[in-house]
């Protein structure tokens, strides 16, 4: 097996890792602030995707896709926690989990409603397409974007995160909710930022990947599993476990589908598994909350 | 002086790089009251979570009626003979009173068995009456937990350390959250249970510790600063400087 | 589980101020259930559908062990379901297997793998672990995903239909609607009958108390894990006879009895009938089930309105039909 083919794989690994960041950080913003395990964030995935492809025909333009579906489904998931989630809050933990699920349920239907049970091929923009000489190997194009566009979103996060009030407020009420009630903070409003934020995350993540799979109703069902096992690995509410762990998943499969294809889809639980024996709270989990 | 019940020897817990608990080495005779007292923060709640196994110490070790029980897992302490109640209460709010206390009770007697008929075990009903009774619920008995009055599931929490028999009972703050009449209630009760059994407890109200301890603990910081009788640690100047002008303490 | 109530459990045996009727319904649930499942052949419109009935009640009351009673919402029961079926089908079809002993086999490996599953879940607590069961069922998806030389891939399983059942000399025409209904409910009956035994037995309390405080219960002197374990493991068991008996019933095994999705909707059955009630997964998987049947009659797309009324479950009836009823009855 010579070293250009195992480059090749290890940075398309990279740029699957890439997609598995932005879904597993949503989910991982939302549960680190909220407390709710979002069961349809693999379902606003796949809306995320639709939502691109939906853009991009009409405007002609891929980039208005990228540009518009993530805001779009952003403010589709602020709807979602003000009708739905926030009257759940005072209850079990169970109830936003199995409300998000049925809501997952009725989002997949729905796209197969508008846009038929078939998948749609969503072709690479001509700007992004064929490939480029790096000296080690070739690499396409829109994969090297995709993973650019990542890894500048992540930057903007940090910044965010780091640098303004709003990530302030973030990081303060991820630790200790009480604290945003002594500062009299509105919780009710951070929370909808918060819910809306990690929903455009996911959307995005959606509009990147379908010139990189088939866009169908179910992408999402999948890409849930695999969000599911990079927070897991990660552990949970950590925003460094989760860009860590999504590129270790996203570098497993990859790696796995060139030595043993059979086994591509059975690594990534494989080594949950593993870090569930060894680490149950996850890589950068904190003990206590697994 | 009798045998220690329980002994801790430069028991200690870290939390990361944060140090909660360091240093104590304390031992306990059997059927005295004992208070932990101390500021918020001062490792009170941890030094309790390590005495009923809900953490196991970083460092030292404990012994109980001279067995090392040190890295037990929790659900043994019960078997062992040391029963808790906790800071903020902690019963199974569905169920109804005198079943909170029976489940309690059935803990000694059947915990995997799926073949007899759990409404058959009579004595554990009888148990469970003989603990509600001892703390003044026995009119309560039929009652969802959950509706009943603060003061009131606090005792009942007490009902359900009860059923256990246990040798060693740890309080955490018996009296949070209640008025002066319930708080009067819980100190007689206290009384009460003091007469046959050892008694730890954590309590913020010194006028009630001072009349209800043979023996007070002072923590600080993670660290014990004075230990010795209610007149003793009264007098004691470190403990007045630590202690006087802070607000929770001579409540 | 923290103390704070969950909404979703509620309305248990053994609770406060029980009345008579309560009480009479609690020592008559199996009985009651089993006349109930005699009738409902008689009482759907067709036969196909009371033996889904059947098969998806039996599931939800598996699932409801663990969900209802015990407080853990896995979302990955599919899996037991899923592997009960495809045991028993590889068992009669690629090893000539008798019935009786396929389906005993189906039971056994469900029920290991719920163990297996169960072992791993169970070091994570709350919403982690209906992540971790979700995710390690859809393990076992992929696994027999990629293992078509024994489970049939993508095309399911196929080829081991069983047209006759020899009971001790007996003949019974299996393709016979009614009688293959009525061997199946014999089976049904028993797992409802073992339900009913463990939660009438110490041990029943015992997982109750881990519902209501985790905590309490281990200071009390319980170790929750094992608990834990063994109700998931029982709770395994009966969703596998349930996978062993759809086996039977279809004739194939579709892969997606293992996705996630299958765990969702046993989830949504439970739900809807009253998890934390005896006779709630089985309303529910009525309800959900003739809902299915109607809407289909108007069109393709009856997920939207099932879901649709999930969510109204959620938001407004958590306690389901059944719970929602018994709650109403014992307020008056």
């Amino acid at each position: 097996m010579d070293a250009e083919l195992i480059a090749m794989q290890l940075f398309s690994g990279v740029a699957l890792g890439a997609i598995l960041i932005m879904v597993a950080l949503g989910l991982s913003i939302i549960f680190g602030m909220l407390g709710v395990v979002n069961f349809a964030h693999g379902a606003l995935f796949m809306v995320g995707a639709y939502a691109g492809l939906w853009v991009a025909s009409l405007t002609g333009s891929f980039w208005w896709g990228l540009l518009i579906a993530p805001l779009a489904i952003g403010a589709f998931g602020m709807l979602i926690e003000r009708v739905l989630i926030r009257p759940l809050y005072k209850r079990s933990v169970d109830d936003p989990l199995l409300l998000t699920f049925g809501l997952g349920y009725v989002l997949v239907e729905a796209v197969r409603i508008v846009f038929g049970s078939d998948g749609i091929p969503f072709s690479t923009p001509p700007e992004l397409a064929g490939v480029a000489d790096l000296g080690i190997g070739f690499f396409p194009i829109y994969r090297l974007f995709v993973v650019g566009v990542v890894a500048i979103i992540l930057l903007l996060l940090w910044l965010g995160l780091e640098k303004t009030k709003f990530g302030l407020i973030v990081r303060a009420g991820a630790k200790d909710p009480q604290i945003m009630r002594v500062l009299g903070i509105d919780i009710a409003k951070v929370w909808l930022l918060v819910f809306g934020l990690g929903i455009g995350l996911t959307a995005l993540g959606g509009v990147l990947a379908a010139p990189m799979r088939n866009v169908n109703p179910e992408m999402g069902s999948l890409v849930l599993a695999e969000a599911f096992v990079v927070t897991v690995i990660g552990g949970m509410g950590s925003l460094v476990g989760a860009v860590v762990a999504g590129l270790l998943v996203g570098v497993a499969i990859s790696m796995t589908a060139l030595f043993a294809p059979e086994m591509a889809t059975i690594v990534m639980f494989a080594l949950m598994a593993l870090v569930l024996l060894v680490r149950p709270q996850g890589l950068f989990g904190k003990p206590g909350r697994a | 002086m009798k045998a220690p019940l329980l002994s801790v020897d430069n028991i200690g817990r870290r939390f990361g790089a944060f140090v909660a608990l360091e240093g104590i080495t304390a031992s306990f005779e059997p059927n005295k009251v004992t208070a932990i007292i101390g500021p918020n923060g001062a490792g009170k709640s941890t030094f309790f979570n390590l005495l009923s196994g809900v953490l196991a110490p970083s460092a030292g070790a404990i012994r109980f009626k001279g067995r090392d029980i040190t890295g037990t897992p929790q659900h043994r302490f019960a078997h062992l003979g040391i029963a808790r109640s906790y800071q903020i209460t902690n019963i199974f709010p569905e169920l109804s009173v005198h079943e909170n206390v029976r489940v309690a009770a059935q803990a000694f007697r059947s915990r995997y068995d799926i073949w007899r008929d759990r409404t058959g075990m009579t004595e554990l009903d009888d148990k469970a009456d003989a603990a509600l009774a001892a703390v003044g619920l026995t009119g309560k008995r039929g009652e969802t937990a959950k509706f009943l009055a603060h003061g009131q599931q606090r005792a009942l929490e007490i009902a359900i350390a009860l059923v256990a028999a246990p040798e060693l009972l740890l309080l955490d703050e018996p009296t949070a959250g209640m008025g002066p009449e319930e708080t009067k209630e819980m100190v007689a009760l206290l009384e009460r249970l003091a007469a046959e059994r050892t008694i730890l407890l954590v309590e913020h109200k010194m006028k009630m510790i001072l009349g209800l301890s043979d023996r007070i603990l002072v923590l600080h910081h993670g660290r014990l600063i004075a230990d010795g009788s209610p007149q003793h640690i009264q007098a004691d100047p470190e403990v007045r400087r630590v202690y006087l002008g802070q607000s929770d303490g001579y409540a | 589980m923290s103390a704070s109530t969950s909404s979703i459990a509620a309305g248990m045996p053994g609770q406060a101020g029980q009345r008579g009727w309560r009480a009479r319904l609690v020592a008559w649930r199996v009985p009651l259930s089993i006349l109930a499942l005699c009738l409902l052949p008689w009482l759907l419109p067709s036969k196909a559908l009371a033996v889904n009935v059947l098969v998806y009640g039996l599931v939800a009351v598996g699932y409801n062990l663990l969900f209802g009673y015990t407080g853990l919402l896995s979302f990955g029961h599919a899996a037991f379901f899923g592997a009960g079926a495809y045991a028993t089908g590889i068992a009669i079809g690629q090893f000539g297997v008798p019935w009786f002993a396929a389906v005993l086999l189906g039971i056994a490996v469900g029920g290991a793998l719920a163990f297996v599953i169960g072992l791993l879940s169970i070091r994570t607590r709350g919403i982690y672990f209906s992540m971790v069961t979700l995710a390690l069922s859809q393990l076992v998806y992929y696994t027999a995903l990629q293992a078509s030389s024994w489970t049939g891939g993508e095309n399911g399983l196929r080829g081991f239909t069983v047209a006759k059942l020899d009971i001790f000399g007996w003949s019974i025409d299996f393709l016979d609607p009614v009688k293959k209904y009525y061997v199946l409910m014999v089976f049904a009956a028993a797992a409802l009958w073992l339900v009913s035994r463990i939660l009438n037995s110490p041990f029943g309390a015992v997982i109750e108390a881990i519902r209501e405080n985790e905590t309490r219960a281990r200071a009390c002197g319980y170790d929750v894990e094992r608990s834990k374990l063994i109700s998931f493991t029982l709770s395994g068991l009966i969703c596998a006879l349930a996978g062993t008996l759809s086996a039977l019933h279809l004739a194939i095994v579709p892969l997606d009895i293992l996705h996630y999705q299958t765990s969702g909707m046993i989830v949504m059955m439970t739900l809807l009938g009253g998890a934390g009630s005896f006779f709630g997964p089985f309303v529910g998987a009525l309800a959900f089930l003739l809902m299915e049947d109607v809407v289909s009659l108007w069109t393709s797309h009856w997920q939207i309105v099932v879901g649709t009324v999930f969510i109204l479950f959620v938001l407004f009836l958590p306690k389901g039909v059944w719970g929602t009823l018994l709650a109403w009855r014992a307020g008056r």
